[in-house]
């Protein structure tokens, strides 16, 4: 299943926040928005998975989400979002219930996501007893476990330090490396961005346009820390972007 | 624990005046006292005295503090707040007495034989089911304000006469156990007269007896004062009766046996009672509530034992309290005995 | 480096502001006072007419026992406690939450709970034995009604304060709206509820008094205000010591309910 973004813009009151923005996202592919702040990356998101409404333009699924599939567009918060009176395998649980799947079928489904981000051991332990990175594996499992066809993974990675980030970058590529999801992956992180993603779109200062889009050849698997190619890459986008940062960084923030 | 306020530091000159030798009669000290009231014709002997200075004539400065219920002005005595009180007698009356805090120094309303006393009413729902004397409250609800309170006392006295078995219903005040006899929430009760003839007039209860049928001789309510008062206090004491006494006697002569102008004395009554009605509609209700006063302040000490007695075979007092640590009979004529 | 004549020490200026629980002092102070007024009572320092004997209470409450009467009074009382409470306490939680998730239900309700919360609902006690009888219907829902309004408030507050993160994501998986409210907040509102619930059983047992004023001849409070009227004081404190323990015995069982429902807090 494919995603297209058709002609979106949006404004608050009189505040324009993005602009004609077309995209389209197809499957088996993670798609990396970055962009300064305030450039409209994690609306753009809800607006994908249809959490707001743009006020023109449209979001279009293309094709059929995948057979097994109970919710196409499965969402990855930045703070895990997770229910802190459930353990791991009960927050897993939730997002099952309302598609009916009880007993023992749960429990597969379950214990396969947990061992998938490596976290058979844990399936009891409560939230609070948890370190960041693997709050967001139970996260991540939980979006797993409901068989997604589109990932939209909102800074993801930003409330942690940076060595959870690299083992959680890696432990993103491993799954998908055995077996590929689609995903839109909105980071301001640009390291992350030239990491994980097969195009990196670069959004501009608001109201958010579509400046430019690259595209990073190099398989995820042999991507690694330090990685020349990628620090050209890299590279190219803080050029791009740079300008623009700090012009939106000096604006006075009014929302 | 002893606060030297303003009334007691005078209190303490006066006895300090008397020790030293140079005690003047009582009248001559003109005391600033404090008398406890309710707003009821039952503490008429007050008002009249004060009005006609009979307060001033024996040396005393009174001054009126009114209560809303007989039991806070109880512990007003107790606390000296308050100098003398006219009340009837309850359990809390009983207590504070025993506490050493209280002494019952003289009689004010009775019940007389010819003279309208308090009634037993029923409510209309009871009374509509038949209940037309108090025999027939049989099992049923008497209201009462709290237990231990004279309403209780009445109830029991008559259930006991009558051989029946009755509920008591506290209800806190007078106000409520109307609202609740209206609404036959209760089915009986017993109240001064000049409150149940206008209610069973708006024919929402009935009067159903006498409380004198049961009680012929009640001592309703005594004048009391503080302890310390009664033991070192004689002379002001003595002061306040004799004001009290002619109170009443005057109350008397115009409202009962008729050898006074009456209408000059619902006019002073009305300066107390019934203040928010005018004169018009205060008058019957004044002339309606007229029960005896006992000249002299004379107390009936047969109708108190009784009443003491009863209290503690209910337990609602202490079995050993004497008759001798509730009242002082040194000071008014005895009857009765 | 290690020569300490070469400088002096750094003088320590932190510590403090880390209140640690102390549980001994407390009874501590309990068991001093009452000390203190049994030897004030003892020597007549303190008069009997200011505060009765401490012991003089306990034989009291020895004897209430003892007679059996003590039962007859906490029976009545608890009853009316417990379904008052659970009546006000359930439509509070009930109305709170529907105040918390829809904006014409809030915007129709708010102002009349913040109407009748300051209401002092002894005033009401003889309207309520019109409408309810002088029987137990009047004393629940005195007890009801006092219990209401602040759950109701704490309610809501606590809904309020449900992560908005949490509901989103129930959204974003697609559950149903009827599982959000009762897999997201409800349970997330569970901390608030259950601190209010606090302050409405100690209301509860306020109201206890009040609600047994009228027409009640057998109660905790039928008996502290006999004991009043009487101007007995070993009753009247016997019967303040069973409502001061039975505000202890809520607040612990509310204790363990939250130990049991939030482990999870961090």
């Amino acid at each position: 299943m494919d995603i297209r973004l058709d002609g979106i813009s949006h404004s608050y009151d009189t505040f324009e926040v993005m602009r004609d923005i077309s995209l389209d996202i197809s499957s088996g592919q993670i798609v990396c928005i970055v962009g300064p702040s305030g450039c409209g990356k994690s609306t753009l998101l809800r607006f994908i998975g249809g959490l707001e409404r743009p006020q023109s333009g449209q979001v279009l699924q293309l094709g059929d989400p995948p057979e097994g599939c109970l919710n196409p567009l499965t969402y990855i918060f930045q703070d895990f979002a997770l229910l802190p009176w459930r353990s791991v395998s009960g927050n897993v649980s939730l997002v099952l219930e309302d598609h009916g799947i009880k007993g023992s079928a749960a429990r597969k489904i379950i214990e396969d996501v947990l061992a998938r981000t490596k976290l058979s051991d844990f399936a009891k332990a409560l939230p609070k007893q948890l370190s960041g990175g693997m709050k967001q594996r139970v996260a991540i499992a939980r979006a797993l476990a409901v068989n997604p066809a589109v990932m939209l993974m909102d800074e993801p990675l930003s409330a942690l330090d940076s060595q959870t980030r690299e083992l959680l970058m890696d432990d993103l590529i491993d799954l998908w490396t055995r077996q590929p999801f689609t995903a839109v992956y909105v980071t301001h992180n640009l390291a992350e961005a030239v990491r994980l993603g097969h195009r990196v779109v670069v959004l501009s200062r608001r109201p958010g346009r579509i400046r430019e889009i690259v595209e990073i050849e190099k398989p995820l698997n042999q991507r690694e820390f330090g990685d020349p190619d990628l620090d050209k890459a890299q590279k190219h986008l803080w050029q791009l972007m740079r300008d623009e940062a700090r012009a939106a960084d000096a604006e006075l923030i009014n929302v | 624990m002893t606060t030297l306020n303003r009334r007691k530091a005078l209190a303490l000159m006066g006895a300090s005046v008397a020790a030293s030798g140079l005690a003047a009669p009582a009248l001559a000290m003109n005391n600033k006292i404090k008398v406890g009231a309710l707003r009821f014709t039952s503490h008429a002997g007050n008002f009249v005295a004060f009005e006609r200075g009979y307060f001033a004539d024996a040396g005393l400065d009174v001054e009126f503090e009114f209560f809303q219920a007989a039991q806070p002005m109880a512990v007003a005595i107790a606390s000296g707040d308050v100098d003398y009180a006219v009340t009837a007698v309850s359990g809390g009356l009983i207590s504070l007495a025993d506490k050493g805090a209280i002494k019952v120094i003289g009689g004010a309303l009775s019940e007389e034989e010819g003279i309208d006393g308090q009634k037993f009413l029923a409510s209309d729902a009871a009374f509509q089911a038949g209940v037309k004397t108090p025999k027939d409250l049989d099992g049923k609800k008497f209201a009462v304000t709290q237990a231990g309170s004279s309403f209780h006392y009445m109830g029991s006295k008559m259930a006991q006469a009558e051989g029946i078995e009755m509920s008591f219903t506290p209800l806190q005040k007078v106000g409520a156990i109307i609202g609740a006899m209206k609404s036959g929430q209760v089915d009986g009760w017993s109240i001064v007269p000049h409150i149940a003839k206008p209610l069973a007039g708006s024919g929402a209860v009935h009067i159903i007896g006498n409380v004198s049928d049961y009680l012929p001789d009640y001592q309703v309510t005594t004048v009391f004062t503080s302890a310390k008062h009664a033991a070192d206090e004689r002379g002001m004491t003595e002061s306040f009766l004799e004001g009290f006494s002619r109170g009443v006697d005057d109350y008397a002569a115009a409202m009962i046996d008729n050898t006074a102008d009456q209408d000059a004395m619902v006019d002073l009554i009305h300066k107390y009672v019934y203040t928010d009605r005018p004169r018009d509609k205060a008058a019957p209700s004044i002339i309606n509530g007229t029960m005896r006063l006992n000249k002299g302040a004379a107390l009936n000490i047969a109708s108190i034992q009784d009443q003491l007695n009863w209290f503690q075979s209910e337990g609602l007092v202490d079995a050993d309290i004497t008759i001798e640590k509730l009242v002082d009979t040194s000071y008014v004529d005895i009857i009765g005995a | 480096m290690s020569d300490v004549s070469l400088g002096k020490s750094v003088a320590f200026r932190g510590g403090g502001f880390a209140p640690k629980p102390h549980r001994w002092v407390g009874v501590l102070v309990f068991i001093s006072l009452i000390l203190f007024a049994e030897w004030g009572t003892r020597t007549g320092w303190i008069s009997a007419l200011t505060l009765p004997k401490p012991s003089d209470v306990l034989q009291t409450f020895q004897e209430l026992y003892d007679s059996g009467l003590l039962f007859k009074h906490l029976a009545p009382s608890l009853s009316r406690l417990i379904v008052g409470a659970a009546i006000g306490a359930s439509i509070g939680i009930s109305v709170g939450i529907l105040i918390g998730l829809f904006s014409y239900i809030r915007s129709g309700l708010v102002p009349l709970v913040a109407a009748i919360f300051p209401i002092p609902k002894i005033a009401l006690l003889p309207l309520f034995v019109i409408w309810f009888g002088i029987g137990e219907g009047s004393k629940y829902a005195l007890i009801a009604f006092g219990t209401f309004t602040p759950t109701v408030v704490a309610t809501y507050g606590a809904v309020d304060n449900v992560d908005r993160t949490l509901i989103r994501m129930g959204q974003s998986f697609g559950l149903s709206w009827w599982s959000i409210v009762r897999k997201i907040v409800l349970p997330g509102a569970m901390p608030g509820i259950l601190s209010g619930l606090r302050i409405s059983l100690a209301i509860a047992i306020i109201l206890l008094v009040a609600a047994e004023m009228l027409g009640a001849e057998y109660g905790i409070g039928a008996y502290i205000l006999e004991a009043g009227s009487l101007y007995d004081l070993e009753r009247l404190f016997a019967g303040v010591v069973i409502l001061s323990l039975l505000g202890v015995l809520v607040s612990a069982v509310i204790g363990l309910v939250e130990r049991r429902l939030l482990g999870w807090r961090t």
